[in-house]
């Protein structure tokens, strides 16, 4: 649905060359799927997805959204919608009057216009204020109409540069669910600063940072390349060296740390670089083996903060 | 067809969203409320100090009355949409960048022309009063029109310059008064430069017009004017995006 590949996007346009915004991207994102793209303020985020809208021209590379090329920006741009940063709408009309002339530009007939408008201010909450000023509004309800307008023409594709900023706790959780089933038929890639709620939201997730691609996958994915491997933790009785032995002799490179001795019982934790090394399965048979009892036993997960951390070269 | 259909249609919903915006704010109206004290005033000048039921004057200070009003209808249009971020909304829809300016362009055009219509109470007053030539004063009136087809495009030009209102009311403003200056200054001149820059003012050609001979050369350099400055806004458009 969405394939960008080697997308450049140079500052002050291609004669300046003053470095980089976006730097060799390339992903794809499936129809029907939820992709967060994370990263750290000025990663180039919001860049990539003004290339994706045909906003800004890419500096070089390419990107197919539902198979149109970013070569015929009014095809992309019926193909999707597009919520920007900050939602702007103009604040002197009313919501009504906002949503019908984005709906008129997309050339919707009256009739089909006034029902989706309908059908959108039920799903996104606005009800209430469909005859209120846009700059009379709280800056959720902006946001909101903000998504509702990108929402308005069906589109196949969704882009949405940090739906969730400026909305309260419960208004947050309407989104989501809007977000996560709107992603059942939909493609939809948005930015968010919000962790929790790029996990709660998205199947899978990138992260960005200075303009390159760090990474991409699952949270799983991402947690255990962050972690550089399996990591496990455990806790047992027995005799430590000789289920160490054994370990080590069934699966190879098995790196122990933090042993820790505490009234007979020992803490351990066993990594192996290898993120799909059946790290619990050989732990168990090795206690069994050596005749050590198991306490305890799980993989440590990272979070997602930890690894957002680990990409983007912040504090841990 | 197609196409075509739809670029009409969307240049009518972006014309259609600027009257709203014009008619829901107070600016338009302070705007109209100051042309016709200010256009009055001309109006009434001729008639009461001179004593004329004759409309030539006051068609003839209107190049000079509307630069101040036309930058400040046409301020806003733009740069309010860079300021806000709206144009990022905007230009994401699927209309080319052209449509766009076409469909602020007509915005303001019909919204000059409103007013303008408006002051047909004029030459109304004056048939009570004694007897005129209202062939002449309908074709001063499409003289005035092409006027401000031309100014209507300089200013929009002009909005497009910046993110400040004031700062697209100032450009468009000295555009103007140095358009309108060329006329004046024109005499100071050589004649050999004194005739260009005399084909390059508008206010020249608007003259001509309203001695009442409609020459086809005054149409079509008003005209030409109106799309110069349309498609400088235009590329002033797509530049920056680039940028």
């Amino acid at each position: 649905m969405i394939h960008a590949e080697q997308l450049n996007r140079q500052f002050g346009g291609q004669q300046l060359n003053q470095g980089y915004a976006v730097r060799d991207l390339s992903f794809h994102v499936k129809r029907g799927e939820v992709m967060g793209l994370l990263g750290p303020n000025g990663a180039g985020k919001s860049t990539t997805m003004k290339m994706l809208t045909c906003f800004l021209p890419p500096s070089s590379g390419t990107a197919r959204i539902n198979g149109i090329p970013l070569g015929d920006p009014q095809g992309v741009r019926r193909t999707l919608g597009y919520l920007p940063e900050n939602a702007p709408s103009y604040s002197d009309l009313d919501v009504t009057s906002h949503l019908q002339f984005i709906g008129r530009m997309h050339g919707l007939p009256r009739a089909t216009l006034n029902d989706r408008i309908r059908e959108l201010a039920s799903a996104c909450g606005l009800e209430t204020v469909l005859l209120r000023r846009i700059d009379e509004l709280s800056k959720g309800f902006r946001q909101r109409v903000g998504l509702a307008a990108s929402m308005l023409h069906d589109p196949e594709c969704l882009i949405l540069d940090e739906p969730i900023t400026g909305l309260d706790p419960n208004q947050i959780v309407e989104i989501r669910h809007l977000i996560r089933r709107l992603g059942e038929q939909k493609t939809v890639l948005l930015s968010s600063h919000v962790l929790p709620e790029v996990e709660a939201v998205c199947d899978r997730m990138m992260i960005l940072d200075g303009g390159r691609l760090q990474v991409i996958g699952t949270r799983d994915e991402l947690a255990r390349q962050a972690q550089g491997g399996m990591v496990l933790q455990l806790r047992l009785r027995g005799n430590v060296a000789a289920f160490e032995a054994n370990l080590k002799n069934t699966l190879n490179d098995c790196v122990f740390e933090d042993v820790k001795q505490h009234d007979g019982e020992i803490q351990l934790t066993v990594r192996h670089h290898d993120v799909d090394a059946p790290l619990a399965e050989t732990a168990f048979r090795s206690a069994v083996a050596c005749d050590a009892v198991l306490l305890e036993m799980h993989t440590e997960q990272t979070s997602l903060e930890d690894v957002f951390h680990a990409m983007t070269g912040g504090a841990s | 067809m197609n196409t075509v259909a739809s670029t009409t249609m969307q240049i009518i919903a972006l014309c259609r969203k600027e009257w709203r915006v014009a008619i829901d704010t107070p600016l338009a109206y302070v705007i109209g409320i100051a042309f016709f004290i200010a256009s009055g005033f001309f109006f009434g000048n001729t008639l009461f100090l001179v004593n004329e039921a004759d409309m030539r004057g006051w068609f003839g200070v209107l190049p000079l009355v509307l630069i101040f009003f036309v930058p400040a209808m046409s301020m806003r249009l733009l740069a309010d949409e860079h300021k806000s971020g709206s144009f990022e909304l905007l230009a994401t829809l699927p209309v080319s960048t052209l449509t766009i300016v076409w469909g602020k362009f007509l915005a303001l055009f019909t919204q000059l022309a409103a007013l303008i219509a408006l002051t047909l109470l004029y030459p109304w007053t004056l048939s009570g009063l004694g007897s005129i030539d209202m062939g002449q004063i309908w074709a001063s009136y499409i003289a005035l029109l092409l006027l401000a087809g031309s100014y209507a495009a300089v200013c929009l030009y002009a909005s497009a310059l910046s993110r400040y209102e004031v700062v697209s009311y100032v450009f468009g403003f000295i555009l103007l008064l140095a358009l309108f200056l060329l006329l004046q200054v024109a005499t100071l001149f050589p004649p050999v430069v004194q005739t260009v820059l005399l084909t390059l003012s508008p206010a020249a050609h608007y003259q001509s017009l309203l001695r009442g001979v409609m020459d086809t050369g005054d149409v079509m350099y008003l005209l030409a004017m109106t799309g110069a400055f349309i498609t400088l806004c235009w590329f002033e458009l797509e530049r920056r995006r680039w940028n």
